[in-house]
């Protein structure tokens, strides 16, 4: 129904993220199997399926850890597969990743993973810069008083938040976030879902949500995408893509729902 | 087989190809020197001590078997000199060190902190694979010293309380006994030893399966495959440097 | 957090530190050891035979360590040159006219090169000198001398038996018997023979007891650790075997030298002209005295040939045996024995 946003073999002009025919296997494990994907400017779409489907894969080869097999992948007007170690960088200075386990360095105490990706991306920092941008990624979260402390130390859904202030921290035009909600209870999922919210306010980036959560899919997303059998079966509104009559995906929304 | 052999070859020569290009993680290698050599210096420095001590007191009744207890100085430094003293720190700091390597670095690897760390505009095998193998290539040969330092002061204690020999008669016997071919030797090999520990923790982290058993699997093989190996480069330092005595 | 990190910067600091001062430490105290550092100076030493000598081996003076071997390598046609590094501290030592010999520093010790003698007549060594070589006394040339030695015994009882045959013959009057020319002359004969035996089993008893106490000091075998106790107990029974054999050539020097004094005071009294020759032998004490050199002669033989036999037995000296000793010990000992049968059935028929 939304076929004429997604027009495969062409790229959208106001497209921050444009995905084409991508491709991608493991052995014989062909997860992705001709991806198709434009994200506008500003938009927060969410990416749901089922475990072990390659949602975490796609989001992987946008940020340049995975290599695709084929198809391309140009976020920001640039190609990722073609992009220098040097423009890679760059590059993921504006791509903020928000990791499905928080990914906080467990050697390093909160300040020393917030300010991590900041004293290695910006030259010439003062302390104090660095002191007061760390602060205002704590304060934003709502976590100041864990400042000193380690990650071993804090909660599940006070590690999330922490890993989302270190993507903030650069300030990214673009945030993937890789199952923002998984492992945590509801309320706590509740409140991160109006983070994600509120760091679209903030900064006006444009998302990408990777979830088997609906609610998370409701509150946070404008578009959802439904990766069945290595493709985006259906793409639209939260609403347009569970009034599908389609078997299988009557069976994704009963069973979250059960569950 | 072959392809996980092409697999460390190529884990080895990406290790020194990004030794050399900038840029360099200066204050990470200082944490690790750090956490690999001054923390294990305790229990290095012990197991030194009570090696030397044991060893003097275990080889005693051999030689007052012909009555050549004077010769103990000279076996024992022999012995520490050459093959106890490299060994012991490298069997004790595999145990130690290699095995937290592989823990962290796997443990990283499964939840994702390798990648963050990539996309946090950071090279997270230099970061983290190179500056933890040039810690342990750096501080175990030095750890090494220490332990031969300390285990000679065991067995000259030994030697003191029971022949009553005294300090400049065992410095003495000591240092008749080794060559610089012994000390260089030891030096390398250590060296070796301590490539070999960081190299080992590190690939075993770094390509460890998904999930928490993946942790522990590479923190057990890392222990297991480094020490296997060291005895294989004894085994081999054998050969080499009796070519050159 | 930076204080911590600077806490940490001098930890590591100070402990590479440390590792390296022990490891130069070590580096000099070897160095020291083996007066890598101190001034040298070189002097060369052409040499034979170098019996397994090797660079780095140490060189001696008056029993002091002064330096070590440098090179060896092939000199003329068969020769060793060996370049050695003498401490400059111990040059005005040794002088122009000194002698170096290969030895050891215990019997399975290392091999050592000696330097002896010198006068201070001559100038002490420079740089690139070269010093005489004495050949050393090995453990073969030791038996030979003991071999000679035994012939030379033989020989002397011989000639006591033909002496004494021709005396128990009665050739003639007594008279005629002392005046006969031949039988004076083999007499000197015997004479020189026996003392040239106790001159060289003289010199074999002080190599045989430098050996043994070598073998006895426990410290000088300190530099080769011998693995296999069996060898070593079988080098201390060998030691102990020398010891005894030292013993018994040191009694059979005893009664060689009694009996040489009193072959001595024969022929003295045999060459005094002044003496009638009827009062020399009918004199009681003298022909006593003949009996009992005679008797101690044969002692003498036998306690050498038990010596032989025990040095036979040892295993360092088996090879040197198997290869020389085994024809001409059958042969020896029947003329010995044949000897010893006609000796006390000579001294006993004399009157």
């Amino acid at each position: 129904m939304n076929s004429a946003m997604n027009k495969p073999g062409k790229t959208d002009e106001n497209s921050v993220i444009s995905i084409r025919n991508l491709r991608k296997s493991f052995g014989d494990l062909h997860v992705l199997q001709g991806i198709d994907l434009d994200v506008k400017q500003g938009e927060n779409i969410a990416v749901l399926g089922r475990s072990g489907t390659g949602k975490s894969v796609l989001i992987k080869i946008i940020v340049g850890l995975l290599k695709p097999d084929s198809g391309s992948v140009v976020v920001l007007g640039q190609d990722v597969e073609q992009l220098s170690a040097k423009e890679m960088d760059t590059f993921r200075q504006k791509v903020g990743f928000s990791f499905q386990s928080s990914a906080l360095y467990d050697s390093m105490s909160i300040r020393e993973n917030l300010e991590f990706p900041l004293v290695r991306n910006v030259r010439n920092l003062s302390r104090a810069d660095v002191d007061k941008a760390v602060e205002k990624a704590l304060d934003d979260v709502g976590l100041s008083q864990t400042i000193n402390q380690m990650p071993s130390e804090l909660s599940g859904g006070q590690r999330k938040r922490i890993g989302i202030a270190r993507t903030l921290i650069l300030n990214p035009e673009i945030m993937l976030y890789d199952e923002p909600t998984s492992g945590l209870d509801p309320i706590t999922s509740i409140e991160i879902n109006n983070l994600i919210n509120e760091v679209r306010e903030r900064i006006n980036a444009t998302s990408i949500i990777i979830t088997h959560d609906l609610t998370c899919a409701k509150t946070t997303s404008d578009r959802v995408a439904m990766l069945l059998d290595g493709k985006f079966e259906r793409v639209g509104t939260f609403d347009d893509v569970f009034a599908d009559p389609d078997e299988r995906v009557k069976q994704f929304y009963n069973y979250n729902f059960v569950n | 087989m072959f392809l996980a052999l092409a697999d460390v070859f190529a884990f080895i020569s990406r290790f020194f190809r990004e030794l050399f290009l900038p840029p360099y993680e200066f204050k990470e290698i200082i944490r690790q020197c750090y956490e690999v050599g001054f923390r294990s210096l305790l229990l290095i420095s012990t197991t030194g001590f009570i090696t030397g001590m044991v060893f003097t007191n275990q080889s005693r009744p051999s030689l007052a078997e012909f009555g050549a207890t004077s010769w103990l100085p000279s076996l024992i430094a022999i012995a520490i000199v050459r093959a106890l003293g490299p060994l012991v720190t490298a069997l004790i700091a595999a145990g130690k060190v290699g095995s937290s390597i592989g823990a962290e670095i796997g443990s990283m690897n499964v939840t994702e902190q390798i990648d963050a760390m990539e996309v946090s505009g950071t090279n997270p095998f230099k970061f983290l694979v190179v500056s933890r193998v040039l810690a342990t290539s750096i501080t175990i040969p030095i750890l090494t010293m220490y332990t031969i330092f300390v285990a000679l002061i065991g067995g000259f204690l030994n030697v003191n309380m029971t022949e009553q020999t005294s300090f400049t008669s065992y410095i003495q016997e000591v240092f008749g006994a080794i060559s610089y071919v012994d000390i260089f030797a030891s030096s390398l090999k250590s060296i070796v030893f301590g490539f070999t520990i960081g190299m080992v923790g590190c690939y075993k982290g770094y390509n460890s399966s998904k999930g928490t058993e993946g942790v522990g699997k590479a923190a057990n093989a890392a222990v297991v495959t480094s020490m296997f190996l060291v005895f294989i480069e004894e085994l081999l330092s054998l050969q080499i440097v009796s070519s050159f005595r | 957090m930076s204080t911590d990190s600077t806490k940490r910067n001098i930890t590591v600091g100070v402990f590479v530190l440390l590792g390296i001062i022990i490891f130069i430490a070590g580096i000099f105290v070897l160095g020291g050891q083996q007066k890598r550092f101190t001034k040298s100076i070189k002097i060369i030493a052409v040499f034979n035979d170098v019996g397994g000598l090797k660079a780095g081996n140490n060189v001696w003076f008056s029993g002091v360590k002064i330096g070590t071997v440098k090179r060896i390598s092939f000199y003329g046609t068969a020769q060793v040159e060996v370049d050695m590094n003498i401490e400059e501290s111990s040059q005005q030592f040794i002088r122009k006219d000194a002698n170096a010999t290969i030895s050891s520093d215990g019997l399975i010790g290392n091999k050592i090169v000696v330097i002896t003698g010198g006068t201070t007549s001559h100038p002490e060594v420079e740089d690139g000198d070269r010093l005489k070589t004495v050949a050393a006394l090995s453990s073969d040339q030791i038996l030979e001398t003991l071999q000679e030695n035994n012939n030379n015994l033989l020989r002397v009882t011989k000639d006591f038996k033909e002496l004494v045959g021709n005396l128990r013959k009665g050739k003639g009057t007594v008279g005629a018997v002392l005046t006969d020319s031949i039988v004076a002359d083999n007499f000197k004969r015997a004479m020189r023979n026996l003392e040239r035996a106790s001159d060289n089993t003289v010199n074999l008893t002080g190599s045989v007891s430098k050996f043994a106490s070598r073998l006895n000091t426990p410290g000088s075998l300190a530099n080769q650790l011998v693995t296999d106790t069996t060898v070593f107990r079988s080098l201390k029974r060998s030691a102990t075997r020398f010891e005894s054999a030292m013993t018994s050539a040191d009694q059979s020097i005893n009664t060689l030298s009694r009996t040489a004094e009193n072959v001595n005071k024969a022929s003295e009294k045999l060459n005094n002209t002044n003496s009638p020759l009827g009062v020399l032998l009918t004199d009681g004490e003298t022909a006593n005295k003949l009996r009992t050199t005679i008797n101690n002669l044969s002692t003498g033989t036998e306690l050498l040939n038990e010596d032989l036999k025990a040095a036979q037995n040892n295993f360092l000296l088996r090879g040197f045996f198997k290869k020389k000793a085994k024809a001409e010990e059958k042969a020896r000992a029947d003329s010995l024995k044949a000897v010893q049968q006609q000796l006390p059935d000579s001294t006993a028929s004399k009157p």
